[in-house]
Order: C-alpha cells, then structure tokens, then sequence
C-alpha cells in the first residue's frame, strides 16, 4: 500500500509501531535525530522486573524494522499543513507528503544538576540513574572507584512530583528502577549498605512489588521514608546525606561512597517544538495533549495526528509497546476510513 | 485698605469654623493617643528629641521637604512631584500669606480664626493699598499654582501613565468625599475671589476673572452664596479628613518626628505604627512596586491597602495580606512618606497566637560550642557560617571556601557539620521568642570561636547578624564585601573577561543592609557589568522569599518570570546573585545561567 506514515522517533514507540504497520503492509518511515536507534532503551543495561538485557529488546524490535525507511541523524525542519496532508521537510533535505504522522518523541531525563542541594555536577561521588546504567553496560566511568563500596544511596523523584522543580507528574519508573538498581549494585558489592530515600513507593506492575520485597528480604537493602534535605562533602571526598526518617520521626546522616538520583522524566523540549509547527496542543505538564485520556489515548486533536508512548506522559516499556500497537491499529483503521 | 464690615463678621463663616474645631481637636485627641500607646523608653526619647537641636533641625527640614516640597516624588517622575507639591506648597504659602495680609492691614483682627481665609470679603481696597498689590499678587500666583496641581490631579485620576504610575489606588468611599471636596475648594474660592476682586482689590488672576465676567461677577448679588459655597466646601474637607487618606497631612508631621527621635514599631495597631498606618497618603506608588502586582489579583495585598484595612480594622483581611507579602522591602524602599510595609506585617504576624512553641531542648547543641584553631597558611580567625540555604546551593559553599583556601585565609566553619539557623525566618514569621534563643546560641558558639571575623553567604542571615546579634569586637561581613575589600587590598586579583554580567540584588543584602557597590565592583573586576532595567533599590524580589507564609509556587512562578525579564533587558550572558535563595529561585526558569559572586571569583581567580 503506498500511504506515506512519517514517524518521528525511533525509540521503543517508534520501533514497535513501525514494526506492526510493516506487517499490516505498509512501508512507514522512521526519523531520528540520533545516530542510532532504539532511544533511551538503547542507553540502559536490563530492564525491570525480570533483568532482561534492554540490547535485546532494541535488538529485537529494530530488527522487525529492516525494511522501513529509516532516517538517522534526521531532524524535522518544518511541517506544512496541506489541504489533507502534511508536508514534512528533514533536515537532509528529503520532503515527504503524509496524510499520517506518528509522534513517538518520547521523554527527555530531568536534569539532576537543577536540584542542587543534592550536588549533581558538583560532587564527584554524585551520579544519576542514567550514569550508572551507563556504568552497568560499558564499565566506564571515573566517579565510581575501582575499590570496594561500603555505601551507597538512591534517592527517588528527582524533578518528579516536586512543584519547585516545574513538574508535578510522577515518573512512574523511577521506583522500580531504583530497586532495580539497588539490587544490582547490591549484587555487585555484597558488603556495602544500600540505602533507598523514598517519599512513597508506587510499585504498580505486575511482579514489582515481589521485586521490592526480595530488594529487602534477599538483598538487604534499606528504605528510607523521607526526602533528602541536603548533600554534602567530607573531608574524605564521600558524600554526606541529610534527610528525615519520616516513619522513625527523627534526622539520620548517612555517609556513602556513591549517591544515584533518580532522575525523572520530563517532557521532551525537541518533542514540543516540532508539535508546535503544526500546531498540537500540550498539557500542563509540558506532554502532548491526547484526544482523550480514556478512550483516545493514541490520537491527537487533529487529524491524522497519532500518539504513542512517553511523548504523551511517563510511561514503562510495556505500556510504550501496547500504546505503540494500539496506534498502528488507529493509523489502519484512520488510513482504510478515508 | 479698610474693612467693610464693622463686626468683621457674616454667618457664612460659621461651616468653615465648625470643621476647624473639629479637624483641630480631633486631631489633638489623636496625637495625644498615639504617645500615650508609645512605650515608656520611646515617649522619653520623643520627648528628649525636641532637646536635641540637630534632631530638631532635621525635624523641621524633613518636614518642609516631606510634607511640602515632596522631594522624594519629584526624584520619582517630575510632573508627580510638581502635582503634590503644587498643592500642598501652594495652600500652604496662602495660609502664610493670607495671615500676613491681616497682620498687616487688620492687625486687630488676627486673633479670628477665620479672617484670613476670607480676608477678601471682609476688606476693602483704597487708596493706600498699592502696596498691597504685592501679595495680592503673590496670592493670585499661588492660588494658580494651586489650581495647576488640581487640574493635574484630575488628569491623573483619568491617566496615571502620565505620572510615571501604572497603577494607582483605587480610591474608597471616603476618598472620593474628600477627594471632591478638595478639588471644589480651590476654584470655588477662585470664584469667590473673583466676585470681591472689584471691591477688595486682586491681581491678575482674580482681578482679570472679574473684569471678563463683569456681567456675572461684578452682580453683588451672587456674591454670598459663592463664599458660602466657599466655606461649606472647607467644612466638607475637614469634617471628612479623620475618615479619608488626606488624614496623612496632619499625620505625617507627627510621624517625622517620632521618625528622627528613633521611634520603631512595636505593636501593629498601636503607638508608631498608627502614625505610619494614617500617614499613609494612599497614592499607590507600592502597587506598581510590589512583586506580588505582576498578577492583578494581589494588587490588593500591597501596603497601601494594607493601611487601609488597618484603619478598618478587617481583621481577616489584614491577617491575610500580612501573610502574604515576600517582605522584600520594596514598599518601603519607594514609599514617599515613609511607611514600612515589611515591618508593619512582621508586627502584624508577632500578634498570632501558636498552639505549639517549639522546644528546643532536646536538641544537643554542646558540642557545637566549641574554641576553633583556625588552620590556614596566614594567620585570620575568619569564621565562615554558610547557612541553611547555602547547605542546599553547595555551590556557592564549594566556591568560597575555595577562594578562601587559594587566599591563604585562615578560617574554620561553623556549620560544616549541621548549625542553627540564624533566627531570620522565624523573626519574619513573627515568632521572637524562638527567633531570641536561636540568637543567642549562636551568639555563644561565635564567641567561644575565638574568631575576629564572621563571614556569611546568605543575606538572609548577614541581616539578622547585622541587626539584632550583639557582637561587639566582631565584624559580621557578607562574602561580596569581603571579596571586594580582598581585591582592593591586592590579596586576590582577578582576571578580567569579556562575558557580560548583570547584577542581581538580594532584597536581604540590598534594601535590607544597604551594600549595593561592593558585589558591582567585585563583577567589575571579573567581566563587564551591565544593569537591570530596575535596579539598586527598586531591583524587583526573585519571588523565592521566604518572608511569605501562604504564597504557593504556582503564584510564585509569574514574580520570577518578571524579575528574570527585568534582569535580562541589556541581554547579559549570565545572571549573578549573591544571595542562595534569589539564586535557586531563578535557577529554576532562567534562560541563561545564574551564579553566585562567589563562583565567579574563584573562576576568575589568578
């Protein structure tokens, strides 16, 4: 079937949803600014609850796209609104016709070093979620020594649920993750503390809660009610954390060699702009704005417009790829009305 | 000249006489109220004041300047200045000139009250009067002057713009009785002058009006009613004054001296605070100033209708805008009659009554008090107190004990590992008691230090240390003026850059302690140095005050949009603060970086 369906992004979304319309028979195309595919996915090592390598998952969903027209290193230019179609001008000079445009743009991670009473990019021993994913997959990183740690900490909803840092959205992963990566530091060093700053923990899905007992009970690993107030150095170059055990009622400092931020996700800048060349409309979280919240989740206020995955709202992989199919269908369905 | 009448009397003068005594004595009531509600200590020092000849002299210069000449409006926008000083000089130079005219020519009738504002009714002009052209003239010229300031009044309440006001005061009740009032007298006795001026003599305004109009104004008939009119309107006024804003006349005389004797506030109704809240000329000059105004719904919780609501006694109201306010000074800073916005709703918040007091006890707090050995290359027993805001900008922290180490200081800090709060916020709040035992443990840790200089990075604590700590032989510092005094002594020398700067300042360190040069000179000698459209003592507060009690982060957001707007007009490459707060706070939504004094230093340094 030769219908032009632009997807912009080439993440978990984009993958999917282009691996399902491939199989409905049409030829989608995928744009990515970045050189590779496979989004945030591609920079984390496993995924929750099951440790499932993320490098398989990329690998798996990008190669059920090897037939499509993919576009890496591609920004949008602009996009023009034709009588019923859009104009989509890249930035390698390649102008496509679409009456279909899927926005897969996803999240962008908070920036930790906005909240700097917890020292990111100010302290050597303070790292985010990312870094130490990135530490997880590739080993590399100078700021996590080579010896033994004796502490460690989490501290969750970094620009999550916090209306001084602009966003009042949960991150939904995030407390997941961080047992998740609790555990995996705890595997990596038998002997050190782990330490969870938690103000809730929202163990929704399906195995997470199991996940978060087994955190405690086979790892040891301790939670902590109560937001962190303050980071700080000592004269050894470790961390000092200032925080309150809320159930305990009383002040704890703690000192470690390494503190994680569990950094959130917050709506994607470049994801906003090329919304506003056609123009779509946004929430107030900063996410783009869905048709409905129930019944039309994938589809945007005007026509032709799709959604999926993180560009509407924080979202787990699962979730992404259900909403990703979910679209596919509506872009069928949306392509066979007209 | 000769009078016209042998009693040197007519009924109309009876309205003018009865709001006389009534403005007098109430206002006698009321000045002998509010010293009696002064404490003790502050009546004695009232009272020695008049002793005091230079206090005295200020006094009186203040007053003239003040209440006449409205120096501090006419440095706001000229033509504001000339509008109130027209009318306030203006009247006052015919009351001066009026009596002079009776000492003169009716010394016998000096002692009536009313004679000299009706002196053109009464006498009669001859042959020997043409030495009186002179203050005829000069009455005339005043009388016109008058006049000017009234026409600009009502173009002012048509089209503030013009004024240098975006927004003024939305006038109450009250305020538009006496407002009218006002406004009638003045032409009202230009007529009534003008009726008179073929008998009693004029000059070019009165005289020329009565001979253009002849047909109208040279009919005797109509005299009598006009200066009635003329003295009903005076009535009006002055019955009127206790309830409007034009109570701010008789008040601010009071106010000034009390001002000059030392006098604060000490209770939000009572004493000081009274004078300041009737002296309060409700011209609205705090609407356009107050940060909260970036938003139209909080235009009502500035000061001037603060002083309103105080007059009204709306206790839910008042108790509403004395929580609100950031407390950033800015009211205060610009008000022409000096009324202090920020310390009126301190004294407001001291009044409520906390179920909880806090209980400190239980807190160990020995081993903070302790002698300190100062380490360092040179010698110096700087003690460095960072402070709770500070704790979470670590930044700032990091950059000036770096400076401090690559000086070669000596210095230890207080709260390296965890300190008391210096007692700010809760004095903000109102709550002395606690804010008093905060003092004076840190008091005691400070003097056990053995130190000889106490550095501070966060204003909010700089002001409190400077205000109400009693350290003797100690110099409390803030680090801008402790990097600048490094710099001039050629301790430290910086390395000069082409990024250009603009200056934040603190409303703590700003208008609250008055260092404004220090941090320019320090970023002078850093990079170029290029200012806010509103800046010194009109920078606008960075809406992360935590001198308001009930303001959410949603309100908060618009005040740090409009000071970043303010901050950004002359396109600088960085924003530079020197306060954690205003630092944090613009961090959030700011286009372009932030950072502290102390950061550029320690980048600059060589």
């Amino acid at each position: 079937m030769k219908e032009n369906i632009v997807i912009i992004g080439g993440g978990a979304a984009g993958l999917e949803a282009a691996g399902q319309l491939i199989r409905l028979g049409y030829s989608p195309i995928i744009v990515e600014k970045e050189d590779h595919l496979g989004g945030h996915l591609a920079e984390w090592h496993c995924l929750f609850p099951d440790m499932t390598p993320a490098s398989d998952i990329v690998g798996r969903l990008a190669g059920a796209v090897s037939d499509a027209n993919i576009f890496t290193n591609t920004e949008i230019l602009f996009i023009n609104h034709l009588k019923d179609s859009y104009n989509v001008m890249l930035s390698n000079g390649v102008s496509i016709i679409a009456r279909v445009i899927l926005f897969t743009t996803g999240f962008r991670l908070f920036d930790a070093a906005r909240k700097e009473e917890y020292g990111y990019g100010i302290y050597n021993q303070v790292i985010t979620n990312s870094d130490l994913e990135h530490w997880f997959r590739t080993g590399d990183d100078d700021r996590i020594g080579s010896v033994p740690m004796e502490a460690v900490g989490f501290v969750h909803c970094v620009g999550s649920r916090d209306e001084k840092a602009g966003n009042a959205q949960c991150s939904k992963v995030c407390c997941i993750t961080a047992v998740k990566q609790a555990i995996e530091m705890k595997k990596r060093f038998p002997d050190a503390m782990v330490y969870c700053f938690y103000m809730d923990l929202r163990m929704f899905g399906k195995k997470y809660e199991d996940f978060y007992i087994s955190a405690q009970r086979d790892y040891g690993v301790r939670f902590i009610r109560g937001r962190v107030s303050e980071v700080s150095e000592n004269i050894e170059g470790k961390v000092v954390v200032k925080a309150e055990d809320t159930l305990a009622g009383k002040p704890v400092r703690v000192t470690l060699d390494l503190l994680v931020l569990m950094a959130g996700m917050v709506c994607n800048p470049d994801s906003t702009k090329v919304a506003s060349m056609i123009p779509l409309q946004t929430d107030s979280d900063g996410f783009l704005k869905s048709k409905d919240n129930i019944l039309e989740i994938t589809s945007s206020s005007r026509k032709g417009i799709f959604y999926a995955g993180a560009c509407t709202g924080p979202k787990t992989v699962p979730e992404t790829l259900a909403e990703a199919r979910s679209a596919a269908l509506d872009i069928h369905n949306f392509i066979e009305s007209l | 000249m000769r009078e016209r009448f042998l009693t040197g009397y007519n009924d109309f003068v009876l309205p003018f006489m009865f709001g006389m005594a009534f403005i007098l004595i109430w206002c006698l009531v009321g000045m002998i109220r509010i010293i009696a509600q002064l404490p003790r200590e502050d009546r004695r020092r009232f009272f020695l004041s008049f002793l005091n000849p230079r206090i005295l002299l200020k006094d009186i210069k203040d007053i003239f300047c003040d209440c006449l000449f409205h120096v501090k409006l006419w440095k706001r926008n000229k033509l504001l200045g000339y509008m109130h000083s027209s009318i306030a000089f203006g009247w006052f130079m015919l009351i001066v000139i009026g009596h002079i005219e009776v000492f003169f020519y009716a010394p016998h009738r000096a002692k009536l009250l009313y004679f000299p504002i009706f002196f053109r009714y009464f006498m009669a002009e001859d042959d020997s009067t043409m030495g009186g052209a002179f203050f005829f003239f000069l009455m005339d010229f005043f009388l016109l002057v008058v006049l000017s300031g009234i026409a600009l009044a009502m173009i002012k309440r048509i089209h503030s713009r013009f004024f240098g006001m975006r927004r003024t005061t939305n006038p109450s009740f009250m305020d538009l009785v006496g407002l009218y009032s006002l406004w009638s007298i003045f032409p009202l006795r230009l007529l009534a002058e003008g009726f008179t001026a073929d008998i009693s003599g004029g000059s070019f305004l009165t005289k020329s009006l009565n001979t253009v109009f002849h047909a109208f104004l040279g009919n005797h008939v109509n005299m009598l009613p006009t200066w009635w009119a003329y003295s009903l309107a005076l009535c009006v006024f002055f019955c009127a004054l206790p309830f409007t804003r034009y109570m701010h006349i008789p008040t601010e005389i009071l106010l000034i001296p009390l001002r000059n004797a030392g006098v604060k506030i000490r209770h939000p109704r009572k004493g000081y605070a009274e004078a300041e809240v009737y002296a309060c000329p409700s011209c609205g000059v705090c609407i356009d100033a107050c940060p909260m105004g970036v938003m139209k719904t909080h235009i009502k919780d500035t000061t001037v209708y603060l002083n309103r609501q105080l007059r009204r006694h709306n206790e839910e109201r008042i108790e509403e805008i004395s929580d609100k306010c950031l407390l950033c000074g800015k009211c205060t800073a610009v008000c022409p009659v000096g009324v202090e916005g920020d310390r009126l709703r301190i004294a407001q918040r001291s009044l409520r009554q906390y179920n909880i007091t806090p209980d400190y006890s239980r807190i160990d707090t020995g081993e903070l008090v302790r002698e300190c050995s100062f380490s360092g290359p040179t010698g110096g027993k700087v003690l460095y107190f960072a402070g709770c805001m500070t704790a979470l900008t670590p930044q700032i922290r990091k950059a000036v004990e770096s400076v401090l180490t690559k000086a070669g200081i000596g210095y230890e800090m207080m709260d390296r590992d965890g300190g008391i709060c210096c007692g700010r916020p809760m004095l903000m709040a109102g709550r002395f008691a606690p804010a008093e035992e905060m003092i004076r443990k840190n008091t005691e840790i400070i003097r056990a230090s053995g130190a000889s200089t106490l550095l501070l990075s966060c204003p909010i604590c700089y002001r409190i240390f400077r205000e109400n700590y009693s350290l003797d032989g100690i110099e409390v510092i803030h680090h801008t003026e402790y990097f600048d005094r490094l710099i001039r002594s050629g301790a430290i020398s910086l390395g000069h850059t082409a990024t250009r700067y603009v200056y934040h300042d603190p409303c703590e360190l700003g208008r609250g302690c008055g260092i404004y040069d220090e941090p320019r000179a320090v970023i002078a000698a850093a990079g170029e140095l290029v200012e806010a459209d509103k800046h010194h003592k009109e920078s606008i507060c960075c809406g992360g005050s935590l001198g308001s009690l009930t303001l959410g982060f949603d309100k908060r957001q618009a005040m740090t949009a409009n000071a970043l707007n303010n901050l950004t007009k002359a396109s600088p490459d960085s924003i530079v603060t020197a306060c954690p707060l205003c630092l944090s706070t613009f961090h959030r939504y700011a286009d372009r970086p932030v950072e502290d004094i102390a950061e550029i230093v320690d980048r600059n340094m060589n």
